[in-house]
């Protein structure tokens, strides 16, 4: 076992770790620091299979964009109560049935598809913008579309809700 | 395969996040973790199928922008919700008519 196999068990654990402290923790607070552990562990899975740029964006636009995001919807959500903020969850055993079902599933699906051939090498920026504005230009395209029908989505629903 | 098993369990976790907590924001950071797993699934099996790298890098990195533009929208339905009547859990919203 190499040492890229050891970080990479090492990152997957650290996903799997986030993950569930974002499905089970009460505390607040303790869900935004296990969230940026999962994508933190994302990036460091994207750094050593696929990209150091994929890993890059996934940092810039997950824990730099979105985990702010979701610190300033709690700040605003919670801002009229002084005491700590508890998450509450229905726990229950159907709920539990599905996710058991669903992972199953997937590994039963998926794991004949792993580990056939193998691409050990990885992409350079280069080719990832080659690729973009080349074959996946329009994909590329969509997605610019889909960010600004987002962003006029957001003000929609922020001004319907000032005007109510 | 460690990282496509590892994927599968994160996904159903996040699942079981959407399934079981009461408040919004919970339930949307649950949203972000089946996303994110299932983008390095996505990443990972193009690898280990033999597939171009830079091709299931590019669609990865779309997958994020996508991502993010469901967390700006999640979010802003979420603060706006809160600020429309000061609701942030599920039960606040009301029932739905089955009829």
């Amino acid at each position: 076992m190499s040492a890229s196999d050891i970080t990479l068990a090492a990152a997957v654990a650290a996903m799997i770790a986030g993950a569930a402290g974002t499905a089970l923790t009460r505390d607040v607070t303790r869900l935004v620091v296990s969230l940026g552990a999962f994508l933190l562990s994302v990036a460091a899975i994207f750094l050593i299979v696929a990209s150091s740029l994929l890993a890059i964006a996934q940092v810039f636009v997950y824990v730099g964009g979105v985990l702010v995001l979701v610190l300033f919807a709690l700040m605003v959500v919670h801002r009229d109560t002084d005491e700590r903020v508890g998450l509450d969850s229905l726990h229950d055993i159907g709920a539990a049935a599905v996710a058991v079902a669903v992972f199953a599933g997937l590994v039963a699906l998926l794991l004949p598809l792993a580990g056939t051939t193998g691409s050990q090498t990885r992409a350079l920026p280069n080719d990832i913008g080659a690729f973009l504005l080349g074959d996946g230009v329009v994909a590329f395209e969509i997605a610019g579309v889909l960010l600004l029908v987002a962003l006029l989505a957001v003000l929609v629903v922020v001004k319907g809700g000032e005007d109510r | 395969m460690i990282v496509v098993i590892g994927c599968a369990a994160a996904f159903a976790i996040g699942l079981y996040a959407v399934l079981t907590r009461r408040e919004l924001i919970a339930i949307l950071a649950g949203a972000e973790v089946m996303l994110g797993a299932a983008n390095v699934q996505l990443v990972a099996l193009a690898l280990a199928r033999g597939g171009d790298p830079a091709v299931a890098s590019g669609f990865s990195l779309l997958v994020v922008v996508v991502a993010a533009a469901e967390a700006a929208v999640g979010l802003s339905i979420v603060v706006t919700a809160y600020r429309s009547g000061a609701r942030s859990r599920l039960e606040e919203f009301g029932e739905v008519d089955a009829e």
